[in-house]
């Protein structure tokens, strides 16, 4: 499918109407296998997902499912914990979107110098994005448990007796702390490739103008930073409202799933619970769609709000060019 | 895509393979069988104690079709509890008879369960069965135990019980749908001996049960604690089925947490079980328990084999792992604890296995099953010391080399006569639903956030909630 | 890793000495923070069994133990499960790097009606817990004979996947604009501007593509756990399930000393395909 130019000599207006047409189809084409992967992979899964949300499926078989109406959704409005583990996911987010998306840039605003051993520093920083998950989970319960801790100890050699219960009193701080470590450096990387895309004549210049470091960031790094840091500001926003695995796990010995503390109970806790140890599949699922709206609205007032800030070079709201 | 044999199950793409190397290895094979040359050979090969088969077993009533041709079986357990080995052994005893294992996980059981496509053979714990039993989802095994010699009814341990049924509310005789691999009477207590020294306190006797006051007792002055940190639990329980052990002390009193057809929580309303929670509530408070606000960091018996714990609540199955590089020789097993003379001591977990009732194979599942439970396998395990055997005639097979084997042995023959009656779980709820109730109430309660009435109350009405969405389920 | 394309820093600053120094210090210290918990990952990997949690905390095992990677290597059959990890990972991720860019090239640079349409559907794919369709989704691999074989990966390969297009569509939107008009003038087609102009300029996005396609395979435990069985699994899961005692209950330091093995051939991985990350062509290839 190469653009037809044998059909250029023609009216002006005909010629346009083509050339859309044109990249209409060039456009489908390349979007064909998201496409069809989406229709056949994911379009029925997200049907039947939604009719789950008005029944009473338990995963177990469908001998007894039944269709119960918003009953779901009414009970999602009623049930306190919903709007409690909401509360928290705020929170949580709140506490870990801006100082995932500082750190990890201000890291890879860093490693972007031209040093001696940067290599390994943004090997070394990156080691806990690579670390599996059993591991992460471990190595921080081991680490910051009240009694028997590694942290905790060595607080006791300075004080003695120290038993900082930071895993239950202080979990959601824990869990912000464990999510940086896990998450800064993929963050770092991909503000790093990131960094790459600006010209470096354009540094040059500004900097022979007499501007300094500060504001090049200012006023050249960030501009055109900014269409990764928004990917990275929406993304990092839908998973920390996603965020299950670890403040579940970390609260889970072998394999037996038990309930976080309160204070780190985020609303991905909440619906794993409804699901997988009271079967609420039906009512889990009505949960899951409630969020989804939730991220969906906040998601579209950032993409609105993205024109103001976020810098494109091709023209990203209109149909024309 | 092959033509569907009988055979082919829902794992089409592999059934394929599996179909095309029977054409190859052909029509030989299938002669054989046919002449009766290959009976499914899986004799236990290493003939255990002297109750045990010596015959290969013959197939129940329902014709020895495992044979004939490619069987592919899927059983979803740990690889831990079978492991490559054995199913290679099995493979090879019974060709044609291949198995797809998959690693015991719930969100993939619920996906095959609704696919259509449950695992021939599942592994569940005995408060799974009502529920599972109320949704017709296990198979009566019955008619292949009376046709079995390998696995006979009468030599089932008393843990077994929990996988017979006359209905979902009625557990303990009646058909039977499956079996414990091994098990334990999971209430005894295992004594730090060193933490008793330290504490200046006596150890209790090993022939007689002591209280749960005295426990409590016990719990409070064997805590140690050091500035801000505890240094050593007096009491650690497996607080991850803390429902089951109330449980457990109720149906010593005759009692039950719930109304008889199971669909109201009695906790309220009922001095007995108030009491009860009272108990482990208490111990919250003294901090002489790992709790929610102070949680094990792994689990109390693994804790007890570093010495932060006094005295462990678990079954005979611990004592393979009690003795560490430091509990060595410090390590007494005690009778469950009595809550007022009465004396029981059930398992509350009891790990088995079951077999699917959409099993398109079940002749080829029971010859697995069998195999695993009265088989090799099953000798390996009795062996190994990790549960008491789940047959009788195997008891003779557990390890009493060292003097704390002996010990424990003794405590264990002497508390086997409480284990008779398996414990009734309630079929409308999933295995740790009461569990996580509590433990998420008793967080609140401990940071003074609710009375311990309010405490009660939230348990019994939120429990209360999870079997009403389960009964709207089952019927 | 020294003679990369950034510019000659001009000596026109004060003490040139300050800035490094600085700079290292703060990296230094993240870097601290950061392997603290790597450490006592390697650290715990070496002890005992009573070591690990024991009171009072020992710090340092009495005695190194690397019996723990000996019996990581030899509890399960690993290398078989580093194979099945690489294969899944490998094949998921070269499919998974080319439709992504193929899709976010067309979400970035083609401005036809109803493209915002569908990139918001391309996103909100990302908002929608994977939880709602796990069940769904395996029944209809289940239906087609896919489950406990690699054809799934394959699948959700060749459609891409929302967050690569996403992070595609970004970096491609940043692409100045006369790249592609000279391209176009030249008489190029949109398959040659993408293959011959966007891909070759977009090594960075590629290679952070890349590793993340494979770490999050590798990784993963959950998408394995469901769809493959015991025998063709990732040894992820086994990291999860493997390392036990007979009642199913986790062996920590033989655990963790298996995790370290595991995280060494990502980290590989990253150290050599970092140079892709930090090569930056886009525009002074061009416009200079």
């Amino acid at each position: 499918m190469e653009t037809a130019r044998p059909m250029a000599l023609r009216t002006g207006e005909r010629r346009r109407i083509s050339r859309m047409r044109q990249r209409q189809i060039t456009f489908f084409l390349f979007i064909a296998p998201w496409l069809t992967g989406f229709v056949f992979l994911q379009a029925l899964p997200l049907l039947v997902g939604l009719l789950t949300s008005f029944t009473n499926y338990d995963g177990l078989n469908l001998d007894s499912v039944r269709f119960v109406g918003l009953r779901n959704y009414v009970r999602a409005f009623s049930d306190p914990d919903t709007g409690y583990s909401f509360s928290r996911t705020l929170l949580w987010s709140a506490l870990n979107v801006p100082l995932w998306l500082v750190g990890a840039f201000g890291l890879a605003l860093l490693l972007n110098r031209d040093m001696k051993g940067r290599g390994i520093f943004r090997t070394l920083l990156y080691i806990p994005s690579v670390v599996p998950v059993v591991a992460t989970i471990w190595v921080w319960r081991i680490f910051l448990d009240t009694n028997y801790g590694a942290l905790n100890g060595m607080l006791s050699l300075v004080r003695p007796g120290t038993a900082v219960p930071f895993l239950t009193d202080h979990a959601l701080q824990s869990l912000t702390a464990i999510a940086l470590w896990t998450g800064l450096g993929s963050g770092m990387v991909i503000f790093l490739a990131g960094l790459q895309g600006i010209s470096t004549e354009l540094v040059e210049a500004a900097r022979l103008d007499g501007a300094n470091r500060l504001q090049i960031t200012q006023h050249i790094t960030l501009p055109l930073m900014s269409p990764i840091i928004f990917f990275q500001f929406v993304l990092a926003l839908i998973a920390s409202f996603q965020q299950l695995v670890i403040p579940l796990l970390l609260s889970s010995i072998g394999g037996q799933i038990s309930v976080p503390p309160r204070s780190s109970y985020l609303y991905m806790v909440h619906v794993y619970q409804q699901i997988f140890v009271n079967q609420r599949f039906g009512y889990g699922t009505a949960l899951l769609w409630l969020l989804f709206v939730v991220i969906l609205v906040l998601t579209l007032i950032i993409f609105r709000t993205s024109r103001y800030w976020v810098h494109y070079e091709t023209d990203q709201e209109g149909g024309k060019r | 895509m092959s033509r569907p044999t009988d055979e082919t199950n829902a794992h089409r793409a592999l059934s394929r393979r599996q179909f095309l190397r029977a054409l190859s290895l052909g029509s030989g094979a299938a002669l054989l069988a046919a002449c009766g040359a290959t009976p499914a050979a899986i004799a236990p090969t290493s003939a255990p104690a002297p109750a045990a088969p010596t015959v290969a077993p013959a197939a129940p009533t329902s014709a020895p079709a495992v044979t004939s041709s490619s069987v592919l079986l899927t059983m979803m357990g740990r690889r831990s509890e079978f492991n490559e080995d054995l199913q290679q052994t099995f493979e090879t005893a019974n060709s044609g008879v291949t198995i797809e294992f998959i690693e015991f996980d719930q969100a993939r059981l619920f996906a095959m369960a609704t696919a259509g496509n449950t695992p021939d053979l599942i592994r569940v714990q005995a408060p799974d069965v009502p529920q599972l039993l109320s949704r017709n989802l296990l198979l009566d095994l019955t008619p292949y135990f009376q046709a079995s010699s390998v696995l006979k009814l009468a030599d089932l341990a008393p843990a077994n019980n929990a996988y017979k049924a006359e209905s979902p509310l009625k557990v303990g005789s009646g058909a039977i749908y499956g079996m414990v691999k091994d098990w334990s009477p999971d209430l005894s207590l295992f004594a730090y001996k060193a933490a008793f020294e330290e504490a200046g306190v006596a150890l209790p006797a090993t022939d007689t049960p002591i209280t749960y006051a005295e426990l409590a007792e016990l719990a409070t002055k064997l805590t140690k604690i050091d500035g801000d940190r505890i240094a050593r639990w007096g009491y650690g329980f497996d607080d991850a089925r803390t429902d089951r052990i109330w449980m457990s002390i109720l149906a010593e009193q005759g009692q039950s947490l719930y109304s008889d057809d199971f669909t109201t929580m009695n906790l309220v309303g009922n001095d007995t079980a108030r009491a009860v929670v009272q108990y482990f509530y208490d111990l919250a408070q003294a901090r002489a328990t790992p709790t929610p606000i102070n949680p094990s960091p792994t689990w109390p018996g693994e804790d007890f084999t570093k010495g932060t714990v006094g005295l462990a609540q678990y079954g005979f199955w611990f004592s393979a792992m009690a003795e560490s590089d430091i509990t060595k020789d410090q390590v007494v097993m005690l009778p469950a604890p009595t809550w007022s003379g009465g004396r029981i001591n059930p398992t509350i977990t009891g790990t088995g296995l079951v077999v699917s009732a959409q099993s398109k194979n079940p002749d080829a599942a029971w010859k697995l099953f069998e195999w695993y439970m009265g088989g090799e396998p099953s000798v390996d395990r009795a062996k190994s010391g990790w549960g008491v055997p789940a047959l009788v005639s195997q008891y003779v097979l557990l390890p009493t080399e060292s003097p704390f084997q002996q010990q424990v042995g003794a405590v264990l023959t002497s508390e086997l006569p409480y284990a008779e009656q398996p414990l009734q779980f309630n079929p409308y709820l999933g295995g740790s639903a009461v569990n996580n109730i509590w433990k998420a109430q008793l967080e609140q309660a401990l940071r003074g956030s609710l009375s311990f009435d309010e405490m009660l109350a939230a348990i019994e009405r939120e429990t209360n909630v999870a079997i009403q969405d389960g009964l709207d389920r089952t019927s | 890793m020294s003679a990369i394309t950034t510019p000659r820093r001009p000596a026109v600053h004060a003490p040139a000495w300050v800035r490094p120094l600085l700079t290292y210090l703060i990296l230094g210290t993240v870097a601290a923070l950061v392997l603290l918990p790597v450490i006592w990952l390697i650290v715990t990997s070496l002890k005992r069994d009573v070591e690990y949690l024991a009171y009072p905390i020992s710090f340092w095992p009495s005695e190194l133990q690397w019996g723990n990677y000996a019996a990581a290597l030899t509890m399960i059959p690993f290398f078989n499960y580093v194979w099945n990890s690489l294969i899944l990972g490998l094949t998921y991720t070269i499919l998974c790097v080319i439709s992504s860019a193929m899709g976010g090239f067309a979400f970035a640079r083609f401005p036809v009606p109803g493209r915002n349409a569908l990139f918001t559907l391309v996103v909100a794919m990302l908002m929608l817990p994977a939880i709602v369709t796990i069940i769904p989704q395996f029944m209809i691999f289940a239906r087609l004979g896919l489950t406990n074989s690699y054809w799934p990966w394959v699948l959700w390969g060749l459609a891409g996947s929302p967050f690569h297009i996403f992070l595609f569509r970004q970096f491609f939107a940043a692409f100045p604009k006369e790249l592609e008009e000279a391209a176009e003038i030249d008489g190029c087609g949109p398959f040659r501007i993408f293959w011959q102009i966007f891909l070759p300029n977009a090594r960075p996005v590629i290679a952070t593509s890349a590793i993340f396609n494979f770490v999050w395979v590798w990784g993963d435990w959950f998408t394995p756990m469901i769809y493959l069985s015991d025998r063709n699994t990732t040894l992820a899961v086994k990291l999860a399930t493997a390392y036990v005692s007979p009642q199913g209950l986790p062996i920590i330091p033989v655990t963790l000393a298996a995790c370290v093995l595991y995280t060494i051939p990502p980290i590989v991985l990253f150290f050599f395909g970092q140079r892709y990350i930090m090569q930056g062509v886009v525009t002074s290839g061009l416009k200079g």
